[in-house]
Parts: C-alpha cells; sequence; structure tokens
C-alpha cells in the first residue's frame, strides 16, 4: 500500500470509530499517534542505540533501556506535544471558555421570562404578535448565550405554553422557537465561528463582521415569514382580545423595556461592537460580556452561588470537549496530510473538473448530510478542514464558506429525523404536542435557510460588505 | 471496584472542579487589562500571556473529568441504541486500543517537552515581562496522567457493566440547563420544569 492509501485507511478506520460510538477526541489522538509512528519511523533513530549496546555487550537492562529510548525516539512524539501545546497557547480558542462562561451565566440571569412579556406587550398590535415576540427573544437570548438547548427549553416552557392558551397554532409556535433558538450558533457572537476561525485561519473579526449581515437576513426571513403567515392565516395566531392584552400604559412599557430589553441589548451590543470596531480582541470582549453577564444576574437577583458553580463547572466541561476535539483533531491531521492523504484527495476532487458552483453545492449537501448524525463542533473541526485545501482551486473565499456552513449547520438542528431543537422542544412541551407536529413546524424554516443560503451565493456582497468597509480588503 | 471507580471519578472532578475557577480569574484578569488600557492608558504586560496560560491550564485539567461525566462528544447515533452490555464490550475494546495510545504518547512525550523546559525555566518570549511558561508545559504531562487514571476507572466501568448488565453512575454532577428541564419535565413536573425556568426554584 502506498502512503495516501493508508492516510485513506486512516480516515476509514476513523469514520467507522465513529459510528460505534467512541469519545472522538481519543479516537483521533490515538489514530494519530499509531499512523504517525508508522509515518514517521525511522529504523536509524530507532534502533541506533540498541544496536551500539548489543555490539558494546551491554548488560540487559540497558540493552531494554536503550531499546525502549528508541522505541519512543520518533518524531510523531514531537509533533502531538507541539500541536497540542498549539492548542493550549492558540490566541483565538481563548474566548471560548469566557464566551461559554457568559452564556451560561446568562442563561440563568432569570432574563427570558421578562423579556418574553415585555417583547409581547410592545409588539401586542403586530399580527402574531406572540410569535413576534417570543422570535426576538430567542433570537435576542440566543445570541446572547450561544446555546442552542437552553434557548429552546426554556422558551419552550415559558412562551409555547402561553401560545398554546392564545390558541395558537402548535406547529407554527413550535417552528418559532426551535428556528429562533438555533439562531444562538449563527449571529455573532458566536462560539462556532470562533471555531471555525481557529480551524481554518480565517481572521475571527472579519468572519464576525460577514456573519452578522448573512445572520440578520435570516432572523428578518423569519420574521416577516411569522407575520405574513399570522395576517395570511389568522386562524393559527389569533388576534388578543383587549381583554387578554390587559391595559398597561406606556410608562409602565417604557419601565419594562429598560429593565429588560435594553441591558441585553446593551450587553450584546458592547461585546459585538468593541469586536468588531477593533476596540477589542475577541477574549478581551468576550471577558467583559462574562463579567457583563454577571452584573446582569446580579441585578436580576439570580447570581446565588449554586447558579454560579454550575455556570463554572459547565464552562469546564464544554471547554474541555470543544479543546480536547482540536488537540485530537491537529494530531491526526498533520499525519494525515503528511501521508499524501489531503493532496490525493484533492487531486481527487480537481480530476473530477467541475465547476465551482458544483464544488460548493457538493460541500454543502455533504455538510447538511453530516449533520444529521454529528454535532456542529465535530463538522466544524473535524470534517470542514478536510474541505478547505480544496476553496483555493475552486477560488472560493475560505471567509465566504464559512457563513455558508454557519448557515447549513441551522438546518442541523431543524432536519428530521435527527432535528435536536424538536427534540429539545418535545422533551418540555405538554403531553398533547406531537412530535411530527413539531418537526412540520420547522419545515418552513428549512426553506428559508435554503433560500437565504441562495441569496447569499448570488449577492456574495451580504457577506463581504461589513468586513471591507470596516477593514478593507 | 465500585468504589475504586469512584474514587478515581472524585480525584479527576476534584481536579476539573478545582482548575474550573480559573475562568474566573480569567474574566477579572482580562478585565483590568482593558480597563486599564482604556481608562489609565497603561496597558499590563502580562495580559496576553495570563490570558492562553488560564485557557490552556483550564481545559487540559478538564479533560479527565469530562471524560469521567460522559461529556466528551461522540457520534452516539447508533450506540445508544444498544443494549448496555453491548455498549461495554464494544468500549473496553475501543478503550483499549484507542484511548490508552495516545494518553501514554501524551505523558511520554509532554514529560521529554516539559523536562526540557524546565531545565533552563523557560518563559514566555510574547513580552518582556518573562511570564514563566515551564509550569504551563507540565501540564501536558498531568493532563495526561489524570486521563491515564481515569481511562482505568473507565475501563473497570465497563467491566462493572459487563457484570450487572447496569451502567455505574457517575457522583452527582452538574448537568445543562436543558438537560435539567426535559428530567423535570419527563418526570411528570411540568410545573417544577417550569419554575426553574422562570427562575423561581431557589430565589
Amino acid at each position: 500500500m502506498t502512503d495516501p492509501q493508508i492516510a485513506i485507511m486512516m480516515l476509514g478506520i476513523f469514520i467507522l470509530i465513529i459510528f460505534l460510538g467512541f469519545p472522538i477526541a481519543f479516537t483521533l489522538m490515538a489514530l494519530g499517534i499509531g499512523f504517525g509512528y508508522y509515518a514517521y519511523y525511522d529504523p536509524d533513530r530507532m534502533w541506533r542505540a540498541y544496536n551500539r549496546a548489543v555490539e558494546n555487550d551491554a548488560d540487559t537492562w540497558t540493552q531494554w533501556e536503550t531499546w525502549l529510548d528508541g522505541f519512543i525516539n520518533n518524531r510523531i512524539f514531537d509533533l502531538f506535544v507541539n500541536q497540542t501545546y498549539s492548542v493550549m497557547a492558540n490566541e483565538i480558542l481563548t474566548a471560548v471558555p469566557l464566551f461559554l462562561f457568559m452564556g451560561y451565566i446568562v442563561e440563568r440571569a432569570n432574563i427570558v421570562d421578562r423579556l418574553f412579556e415585555t417583547l409581547y406587550i410592545a409588539a401586542r398590535r403586530v399580527p402574531g404578535a406572540m410569535a413576534v415576540a417570543a422570535l426576538i427573544t430567542c433570537t435576542m437570548f440566543a445570541t446572547a448565550t450561544g446555546i442552542v438547548g437552553a434557548v429552546v427549553t426554556l422558551m419552550g416552557l415559558l412562551a409555547f405554553p402561553a401560545m398554546l392558551k392564545a390558541r395558537y397554532g402548535i406547529s407554527f409556535a413550535a417552528g418559532v422557537i426551535c428556528a429562533g433558538g438555533t439562531l444562538g450558533i449563527l449571529i455573532p457572537p458566536s462560539i462556532m465561528l470562533i471555531v471555525y476561525a481557529a480551524a481554518s485561519g480565517v481572521s475571527i473579526v472579519r468572519l464576525y463582521a460577514g456573519a452578522l449581515l448573512p445572520g440578520l437576513l435570516l432572523a428578518g426571513l423569519y420574521l416577516v415569514y411569522v407575520i405574513g403567515r399570522a395576517i395570511a392565516q389568522p386562524s393559527i395566531a389569533p388576534k388578543p382580545t383587549d381583554e387578554e392584552v390587559g391595559d398597561i400604559g406606556t410608562g409602565r412599557l417604557i419601565v419594562m423595556v429598560i429593565t429588560s430589553f435594553v441591558p441585553l441589548a446593551v450587553l450584546i451590543f458592547a461585546v459585538l461592537g468593541s469586536i468588531l470596531f477593533g476596540l477589542a480582541t475577541p477574549t478581551e470582549a468576550a471577558s467583559a460580556g462574562a463579567l457583563g453577564g454577571l452584573g446582569l444576574a446580579a441585578a436580576y437577583g439570580a447570581l446565588t452561588w449554586q447558579r454560579l458553580r454550575e455556570s463554572v463547572y459547565l464552562t469546564m466541561k464544554t471547554t474541555a470537549m470543544v479543546c480536547w476535539l482540536f488537540v485530537g483533531s491537529w494530531v491526526f491531521s498533520s499525519v494525515f496530510s503528511y501521508l499524501g492523504g489531503e493532496h490525493l484527495i484533492s487531486e481527487f476532487v480537481t480530476g473530477l473538473d467541475i465547476s465551482p458552483i458544483t464544488f460548493l453545492i457538493m460541500a454543502q449537501l455533504i455538510i447538511f448530510l453530516l449533520g444529521w448524525p454529528l454535532e456542529w463542533s465535530e463538522i466544524i473541526i473535524i470534517f470542514v478542514p478536510i474541505f478547505l485545501p480544496l476553496l483555493p482551486h475552486f477560488g472560493v473565499d475560505p471567509l465566504f464558506f464559512g457563513i455558508l456552513v454557519a448557515l447549513n449547520l441551522q438546518t442541523s438542528f431543524l432536519t428530521p429525523p435527527m432535528a435536536m431543537s424538536a427534540y429539545y422542544l418535545k422533551g418540555i412541551a405538554p403531553p398533547h404536542v406531537q412530535l411530527t407536529q413539531i418537526f412540520s413546524g420547522c419545515m418552513p424554516y428549512l426553506a428559508m435557510v435554503l433560500l437565504s443560503m441562495a441569496t447569499v451565493y448570488v449577492f456574495p456582497q451580504i457577506v463581504f460588505y461589513l468586513p471591507e468597509l470596516i477593514y478593507g480588503r | 471496584m465500585t468504589k475504586f471507580v469512584l474514587f478515581i471519578d472524585s480525584v479527576t472532578g476534584w481536579f476539573g472542579k478545582a482548575f474550573a475557577w480559573l475562568i474566573l480569574l480569567m474574566a477579572f484578569g482580562m478585565g483590568y487589562e482593558v480597563m486599564m488600557r482604556y481608562f489609565f492608558n497603561a496597558p499590563t504586560s502580562w495580559a496576553f500571556d495570563m490570558s492562553y496560560i488560564l485557557y490552556g491550564t483550564l481545559f487540559m485539567m478538564g479533560g479527565a473529568y469530562t471524560l469521567s461525566r460522559n461529556a466528551h462528544v461522540r457520534g452516539d447515533f447508533l450506540y445508544r441504541l444498544w443494549r448496555p452490555r453491548t455498549q461495554a464490550t464494544v468500549e473496553l475494546v475501543l478503550y483499549i486500543f484507542f484511548f490508552f495510545p495516545g494518553v501514554i504518547a501524551l505523558v511520554v512525550a509532554g514529560w521529554k517537552y516539559a523536562a526540557r523546559s524546565w531545565r533552563y525555566l523557560e518563559v514566555s518570549v510574547n513580552s518582556p515581562a518573562g511570564i514563566p511558561v515551564f509550569q504551563f508545559k507540565t501540564m501536558l504531562v498531568v493532563a495526561g496522567m489524570l486521563l491515564f487514571i481515569q481511562g482505568i476507572a473507565q475501563i473497570c466501568r465497563c467491566i462493572i457493566c459487563l457484570r450487572t448488565g447496569e451502567w455505574l453512575q457517575h457522583e452527582e454532577d452538574v448537568e445543562e440547563l436543558e438537560q435539567v428541564l426535559i428530567k423535570q419535565a419527563a418526570a411528570g413536573h411540568l410545573d417544577d420544569a417550569e419554575r426553574i425556568a422562570r427562575g423561581r426554584d431557589d430565589a
């Protein structure tokens, strides 16, 4: 077998082990070490000291020792520690635990309830007011926390029953919450984009600037759909009676907005703004966001010892999960490309003689399919890097590709049969709500994600406008 | 054997949880840097090194803790359909072939790497402040050792499961909010779940 074929075998074994459900980070590490040992094997390094010991008639113990020394005298070990260390000292990934911590604190800050109520009252004259309020709450809350499951379950417990009580269609109400909650991994400052930046080498600030308009475009599409559907089909989003709306004066409403909407909005804009305008690095902005989140939680009387502990430990677990995946992936991929696997793939794909648009569609289709069984972290850290070396050949900007991937991965939460968001909602919904009703509620949003991807492809300026405006070309 | 597993869990759990608090140090440290830079025009020389040292230490020390709580990502779409005994058999084999090689390599190679750094008490080259990094490189070895003992505990878990047909539950631990809520709902306590969601559970 030639080396590139062995590389493909390595990839094959890896995929097999994923299917068996073993923790992926360690599988990658072990395969990297094993195949790397073969790839970097150098008989001279291995046997020199041992042979000399044997020639000199050294005692058995010394012979063993020189053998062992020779055994671990392989460049894969240096490569391994160097790659691990480069994850440990990575200046982009430092923002990950801080953003996670901010998210965990904000999700425990008792904010959803207030925000939803305020937005509902503010939007009560709009068709489908409750769905609109739910969508905006989801979007804002998801942007600030970035944790899809938490947004969907919290909203599912607070806004969903309220919508059902107001005689909203079950599917309609479910779709809003599932799709709105998923926006958190797309709209900056999202952790997924940091991870993509670390995996691809694209500047994180450019990615944030590039993702902002597509993210807002998608949220805007959702909003138009919700209002449009409520007008076209009033039966699924009935107008509240005057009695249900209650009588709340403008003054009272302003107070509510100031105490619930404004602080969270300020927090998001401060974090994002300071990154985009170069006032702070993402890491610094994230720590400011974390401190702001602590302040917010304290102001809402939600900063208990118990919740702080939970946030701290959860931050640890999720950070370790993401970063160990990086350790494994970088070891694996450097061995894979040293063996020539990367070259083989790129020769194969360029040999197919396909147009850039076919390539893009195929790549996105593969990522879409991977989104069924896998989570976004695995897809971005392990599989997306396989496509990255192919991008220059097809003249695709990695920034542009990253935004398409980010949009695409929205679908992985919404596509049956593995739609995570739908399962989260089902998990906390009243028993009479069927999973199929939730699925059918998600369908229109899938169509909108595809529509937004097509729009971004046709008008790439949606992605490039802000980065070029702020940072130049 | 059960006691041994729980003991290892508590050891790695202690390390993971203790080092998790570094996140607060990170947030306040970086916050201090931003404040000094903008309000006092006196940026610190150590903040950058501090940020990655704290971050790197944090996640390296959490690897074993995360493993013990089964929180490392796995593609478990088939796995979760199997009976516990099947799961344990597969996992036992996979731990031996796909866990220990990497972890042992981490300890051995990390040792050489850290020893070199200790020999001249290496400091960071990023700033003139001379922030030491040899202790940071030692984390490779410590993390590897923690993972190693946790790996042994995981193997014992598999063996226990093979014997009893049930997975040994790990100690009480923090859970993602959505898991807490879904569990409450599954147990028929929708109103409790709602109370937690409104934040009225402990306030």
